[in-house]
């Protein structure tokens, strides 16, 4: 681990424990860090949030893993062809731009009060994600080497799939990466304001509604923790699949 | 013997302005051709014609009996050449896979080339986990594991040291002996060019035209021993007169 890395988690832990402790604000609306950890260790113990937490997830995977089966061809065969890239540059661009939040009523009306409803919204914003990225990457990909290959007599497919797919994979992880984190707050966004019985948005907003702030700050830093926890494990596979960044 | 390669007042622009023109030369059959010129004098661009990736303005060219599948061509940058994401060994069977060699096929080719080269890299590395030198001579590899028929290298030992020079242009001459592709070499370093090529082609600059062919008899393999004789010192001036001449030296 980086010499510095607690660094900024201790500052921002003990400035949490000053300004609690100070009375600056009341307890009632901020508890102290440790009455909320001692809260959050506890929900986890006695296994109450563990439905929820699968909840999130589940839905999270679902949505990241259709923008992922959507958006990575879609990306590809966009980034490799200029054409195809000029006329749909706009309409991508023009939806990228549009709050996924804005959809929500539009989801609800097609996929009615119910998961897929939630998990559209995230696939929606997250596909978007990954195919800008995925076609930024091969647009942007070194052309020296689809030229090495052209000449060594690759056709057009196995330039593609060969030189061009793994050109661009450093960028299309990177819009990986977004789109998972980008899944995790809108599910638990839609959660929140989607009828719903399960997740951890349902958990913040129910704490919320009875008043049981220091178990709705506990939720918080678990979602905080999870999107943590998973952009890390996608930092840990893009170090193993695109090894060569930065040394070639 | 007819020629490998012919080429007949080949023409480039920029815009309004010329590159290079009336560019005309042959080479039979096994013959080391050198470009040799002053920079911006458009020697890479006559190769980028000659392999298809730039179109000329004018103009004709002839590569006979060739195919994509017996011609290699050395970027000057092998770096943006090199595929980073495989390792040495995937790199030296990639011309092969895109053919459709199955995978006992590439391995004794590759244990034939590596015999033939005298590499000794590490095949399990990535290209990026090994020095300048080792990756141009991967590059070199690389390019001659189709054994090809007609071979272009642009600058290919720019980059390098003076002794991984030297130790490289005795393994390529080595090949040319045992294969005779027919080779095109594009070089500022005009020892590089007397060394290796049976006919050196000098360009003026830019507008470019050829100045002068200077032929170089001696036969392969040239040692280090030729780059001290008199031979080599004449044609070198030759070459160097005419250098002069095209640079307004």
């Amino acid at each position: 681990m980086r010499k510095y890395a607690v660094t900024g988690p201790i500052i921002l832990f003990a400035l949490w424990f000053t300004v609690s402790l100070s009375g600056i604000v009341s307890s009632f609306f901020l508890p102290d860090p440790i009455s909320t950890m001692r809260i959050l260790t506890g929900l986890i113990a006695g296994g109450i949030i563990i439905p929820d937490t699968f909840a999130t997830l589940g839905r999270v995977a679902i949505a990241f893993l259709v923008s992922l089966i959507i958006g990575l061809p879609a990306g590809l065969v966009l980034g490799s062809s200029s054409k195809i890239y000029e006329s749909l540059e706009f309409v991508i661009d023009f939806f990228r731009s549009i709050p996924a939040t804005a959809m929500f009523p539009l989801f609800l009306l097609l996929f009615g009060i119910n998961d897929n409803s939630k998990i559209a919204v995230a696939a929606f914003a997250s596909v978007l994600i990954v195919i800008f990225n995925t076609a930024y990457g091969v647009r942007h990909s070194k052309k020296s080497r689809a030229f090495a290959a052209k000449l060594m007599g690759a056709s057009r497919i196995q330039i593609f799939r060969m030189v061009y797919f793994w050109e661009s994979l450093p960028q299309t992880f990177v819009g990986i990466r977004t789109a998972v984190s980008l899944s995790l707050v809108i599910i638990i966004v839609t959660e929140m304001f989607i009828g719903t019985t399960t997740g951890l948005g349902r958990l913040i907003i129910d704490f919320q509604y009875t008043y049981n702030i220091p178990a709705m700050y506990a939720i918080i830093l678990l979602t905080g923790a999870i999107g943590y926890l998973i952009n890390l494990i996608f930092i840990l596979a893009e170090r193993k699949f695109v090894h060569w960044t930065g040394k070639f | 013997m007819q020629p490998a390669i012919t080429v007949s007042r080949l023409e480039k622009k920029f815009g309004k302005h010329d590159i290079f023109s009336d560019i005309s030369f042959d080479a039979k059959e096994g013959d080391v051709v050198a470009i040799f010129g002053p920079n911006g004098c458009g020697k890479s661009t006559i190769l980028n014609i000659l392999s298809g990736i730039v179109k000329s303005d004018g103009g004709q060219f002839n590569i006979h009996g060739s195919d994509f599948s017996r011609f290699s061509y050395i970027f000057q940058n092998y770096r943006e050449s090199l595929l980073p994401w495989r390792t040495n060994y995937e790199n030296l069977t990639f011309p092969l896979e895109l053919r459709g060699w199955k995978k006992q096929e590439r391995m004794k080719r590759i244990g034939e080339i590596v015999k033939i080269f005298g590499i000794s890299i590490n095949m399990k590395l990535y290209p990026y986990e090994m020095s300048g030198g080792q990756q141009q001579m991967l590059a070199f590899a690389r390019a001659l594991v189709n054994n090809p028929r007609i071979l272009f290298m642009d600058e290919p030992f720019s980059a390098l040291d003076y002794e991984t020079n030297i130790i490289l242009r005795q393994k390529l001459q080595n090949y040319c002996i045992r294969f005779r592709p027919t080779t095109i070499i594009i070089t500022h370093d005009i020892e590089e060019a007397v060394h290796l090529a049976n006919k050196v082609i000098i360009l003026s600059k830019k507008p470019a035209k050829i100045i002068d062919t200077i032929l170089n008899p001696a036969t392969y393999p040239r040692s280090i021993d030729f780059l001290k004789t008199d031979v080599f010192h004449k044609i070198k001036d030759k070459v160097l007169t005419a250098f002069q001449e095209g640079a307004d030296l």
